[in-house]
């Protein structure tokens, strides 16, 4: 049901009538909530994430610098935002047409959807906005009793490692349990939600710690790199509640990441089906077309995932898969995996494109299907981050780190992981080190937490060999 | 939306932390020019960015959609694809606009290069009309009649002449009775101030000369505005001959030719004399010139006007000497031989863009 809290009744009976129309399609949701808000308030919801409260940070005030700016000069505009949450809250922009506002909820109820429904997302905290702000309220707890500096660079220190994670170990720990939980009834949810929000943080620990660490982090190799240092970094209390918060964000924003295509090609889908068949007015078909060709524009050198998503749930509809099970079962590399083929290729344009090394100009390089194929799921992998595991924790007997990064083809920017491997060995209090390869040659960088340098080492070695020649990292 | 106006105020903290670090940077360049508005300036700065492990370009390739033949170049600027939503987080390259106070950035160039606050010249007051109407006068318009104070007077002379009269208290004001509101002229410290910048374009003063001088330029004007809520800046150049020109002409004039640096101050000189009077300014030359002189005689011209007739009606005569490849930079010498006691005159050379920030310095560190 549309539950409402400022829509204006015009408004409010749309939402009602689009969610009656979405039901008897077969999108199955959670209770949706609409906040009516004017751009800017848009803009700083959209800086925190689409959550209404998180904890203070300057960089969610940078991003909120830049959003406004570009919807000052009207370079970029927000028209909706929602978030994975039970109830789901999405939000309407005042300036938005009305049209736009018919499109935006069809949307909306497409995300919703496929929130509740796809498996990746069946782990997730489904009360997110609460979570976010009892860990904001704590946060802000600890800058008044630590300072705000204290707090920022610790902060800071640990979201450059907020990519550490195991992007399948929710699902995994999910599934592997889900033989002995039995199910839960939505009174014990409330009772769970309450006791989570008024927890003393020992009781949050413990209960968190019965959540999330099913499968023991301390466990190497290991890609849960955040998981471990929560449970082993010597790190007083304060610092290892921030760490957790942290990871726990991270891992509520993994799906997203893994289902970006399918996630806004399934809501892109039933806007234009809701829409065109039967909301949309005869005056306004030639505006939802303009609105419409522009989110599923495609640019040069870019893929528009709210294009490319529509485009294979629409080849699979003709094909005749069930679309339901499969935004159900699948995420963005499983999706593509199954339904890109010869004709899906030629039929939606999907080209290679490389550097040209005679222009130094990306060019169109190709279009042989399987390659294409190749190249989006080595893209989409592990949701587009590198793989970077810890693989010893007393390396060199020293109680040093040594995490080594699984080359796929695609090497790592450098200077980017020396800064990053600095804050991790401030963090750790020791030095860690990081295996990978750049131009074909194995490369050890190592910090200590101030200088960062690189030690060179022969292809074949997996130790270093001794008397090992180290230089300044470029 | 309290909180994020809190992240950004930090945010701008950082910022502001960030520019005060690079100032001497800026000093030096280019990059704030023409990007002032009237209040405040707009700074572009890389999105400051947390590291992370993120994959490098030695594969640049990739998978696009859209028609196109092989070939065919792709790597128009990305932008930012219409509709968004979700959870933002893709990193992105973004350069920030973020505006800084004027009168900020000058306070922060005034600590980075300890100048200090200006003190009025003399203690010449400048009255200016239009205080308060708290004063009284006998006569004015009568629309300003203060009808109390006019009233007190009439039955005072009645009482006084025995006119009036308890049964039947009529008062009526004759005309030396009325007292008119006035407006009383207050007195207030003097907030304008006129710069000169004086440019020698001869054939000598180069593309990098010019840079030089429109950088510094620009400190001096940024500083002087914070310290002025009136500011006019008048641009002339001169090579044997000077002229009054636009902001725009000054910065990209090329003359050629030989130098008269008495021309320049000459017209300076009927500049203060006619228009800016001294009475009512505060006078800031500047003159900007590689320090080649057309001859002895003109620069003993120069050194008499500067002294007899110049330096008594302005604030500070700066000079500033800009090393260039044919310059003798003898103008200087000469200077500081004839007129080095004199404290109005401050005279500094720049030999290039890092010595831009000495010379704001000592150009502005008196605080005349």
């Amino acid at each position: 049901m549309v539950r409402t809290s400022s829509l204006p009744p015009v408004l409010q009976q749309q939402a009602i009538d689009i969610e009656a129309i979405a039901r008897a399609s077969g999108l199955d949701f959670f209770d949706v909530i609409f906040e009516y808000l004017d751009a800017r308030q848009v803009n700083a919801v959209a800086a925190y994430g689409g959550f209404p409260v998180r904890y203070p940070s300057w960089r969610f005030g940078m991003e909120y610098e830049r959003l406004d700016k570009g919807y000052s000069w009207g370079l970029s505009k927000i028209y909706e935002l929602v978030i994975n949450n039970d109830p789901t809250y999405a939000y309407l922009v005042r300036a938005n047409s009305a049209m736009e506002q018919k499109l935006v909820m069809a949307h909306v109820f497409g995300h919703a959807d496929f929130f509740k429904h796809n498996i990746w997302f069946s782990p997730s905290e489904r009360r997110m906005v609460d979570v976010m702000a009892t860990g904001a309220t704590r946060v802000r707890r600890y800058i008044d009793t630590y300072g705000q500096d204290r707090v920022d660079e610790f902060l800071d220190g640990v979201l450059a490692l907020d990519n550490l994670i195991d992007p399948y170990l929710p699902l995994r720990e999910a599934t592997s349990r889900r033989s002995f939980v039995r199910p839960v009834s939505p009174l014990e949810r409330a009772r769970h939600s309450f006791a989570q929000a008024s927890a003393s943080p020992e009781e949050r620990e413990a209960a968190e710690e019965r959540a999330l660490s099913q499968e023991d982090p301390t466990t190497l190799p290991t890609l849960d790199v955040l998981g471990f240092l929560a449970e082993e970094a010597d790190l007083a209390e304060w610092q290892r509640d921030i760490l957790r918060i942290v990871r726990q964000e991270a891992y509520y924003f993994v799906p997203q990441r893994m289902t970006k295509i399918m996630n806004e090609g399934w809501a892109s889908f039933w806007h234009s089906r809701i829409l065109t068949r039967s909301v949309l007015g005869a005056d306004e078909i030639v505006d939802f077309a303009d609105c419409h060709s522009g989110a599923t524009a495609t640019q040069p050198g870019q893929l528009n995932p709210y294009k490319l998503g529509i485009d294979l749930f629409r080849h699979a509809e003709e094909t005749g898969h069930d679309l339901f099970q499969l935004r159900a079962l699948h995420n963005d590399v499983s999706f593509i995996d199954k339904l890109v083929d010869e004709e899906f290729a030629a039929k939606s344009e999907l080209f290679l494109y490389s550097k040209n090394p005679r222009t130094g100009r990306m060019e169109v390089s190709g279009r042989d299907w399987q390659k294409i194929k190749k190249q989006l799921l080595c893209e989409l992998a592990s949701g587009g981050l590198p793989q970077i595991e810890l693989v010893q924790r007393d390396f060199g007997g020293q109680g040093e780190l040594l995490l080594r990064h699984r080359f796929d083809g695609r090497e790592l920017q450098l200077d980017q992981a020396g800064e990053t491997l600095r804050s991790l060995a401030r963090l750790w209090g020791r030095t860690c080190h990081l295996e990978t390869l750049i131009e074909g040659q194995p490369l050890r960088i190592k910090s200590d937490g101030e200088e960062i340098s690189r030690v060179e080492q022969s292809p074949s070695a997996s130790t270093p060999p001794a008397g090992e020649g180290e230089q300044p990292a470029a | 939306m309290f909180r994020i106006e809190r992240d950004r105020a930090r945010f701008r903290e950082i910022v502001r932390g960030r520019l005060r670090k690079d100032l001497r940077k800026y000093l030096s360049s280019t990059e704030l020019l023409g990007r002032r508005g009237d209040k405040s300036i707009s700074i572009p700065i890389p999105q400051i960015e947390l590291p992370r492990f993120r994959f490098g370009d030695n594969s640049k390739q990739g998978v696009g959609q859209g028609p196109g033949e092989e070939g065919d170049a792709v790597d128009g600027e990305g932008q930012e694809g219409e509709g968004g939503g979700g959870a933002g987080e893709q990193a992105g390259e973004h350069i920030l606009e973020v505006d800084v106070d004027l009168v900020e950035l000058a306070e922060m160039l005034g600590e980075e290069l300890e100048l200090p606050n200006i003190e009025p010249r003399g203690n010449r007051l400048l009255s200016t009309e239009g205080g308060r109407y708290s004063g009284i006068r006998q006569t004015g318009p009568k629309s300003l009649r203060h009808f109390r104070r006019t009233f007190d007077r009439a039955l005072r002379r009645q009482i006084a002449e025995g006119e009036w009269n308890p049964k039947n208290p009529r008062i009526i004001p004759i005309h030396d009775d009325e007292r008119i509101r006035s407006c009383k002229s207050v007195p207030k410290p003097d907030s304008s101030a006129v710069i000169f910048h004086i440019m020698d374009v001869s054939g000598s003063m180069g593309r990098e000369q010019k840079e030089i001088v429109r950088i510094k330029a620009f400190w001096i004007d940024t500083w002087l505005r914070s310290q002025y809520t009136n500011l006019e800046v008048v641009y002339i150049v001169h090579d044997a001959v000077a002229r009054i020109v636009d902001q725009d002409t000054f910065f990209h004039l090329r003359e050629s030719g030989g130098t008269k640096i008495s021309s320049a101050y000459d017209l300076f000189l009927s500049q203060i004399l006619e228009r800016f009077r001294p009475e009512e300014w505060n006078i800031y030359p500047f003159h900007y010139s590689d320090g080649d002189n057309w001859s002895a005689r003109d620069t003993e011209r120069c050194i008499n006007l500067l002294r007899d007739e110049i330096l008594p009606r302005v604030n500070q005569f700066c000079y500033g000497q800009v090393k260039s490849a044919y310059g003798s930079g003898q103008f200087k010498k000469d200077l500081d031989d004839a007129l080095g006691e004199e404290g109005r005159l401050v005279c500094a050379a720049v030999d290039d863009r890092e010595g831009i920030s000495e010379a704001i310095r000592t150009f502005l560190g008196s605080g005349r």
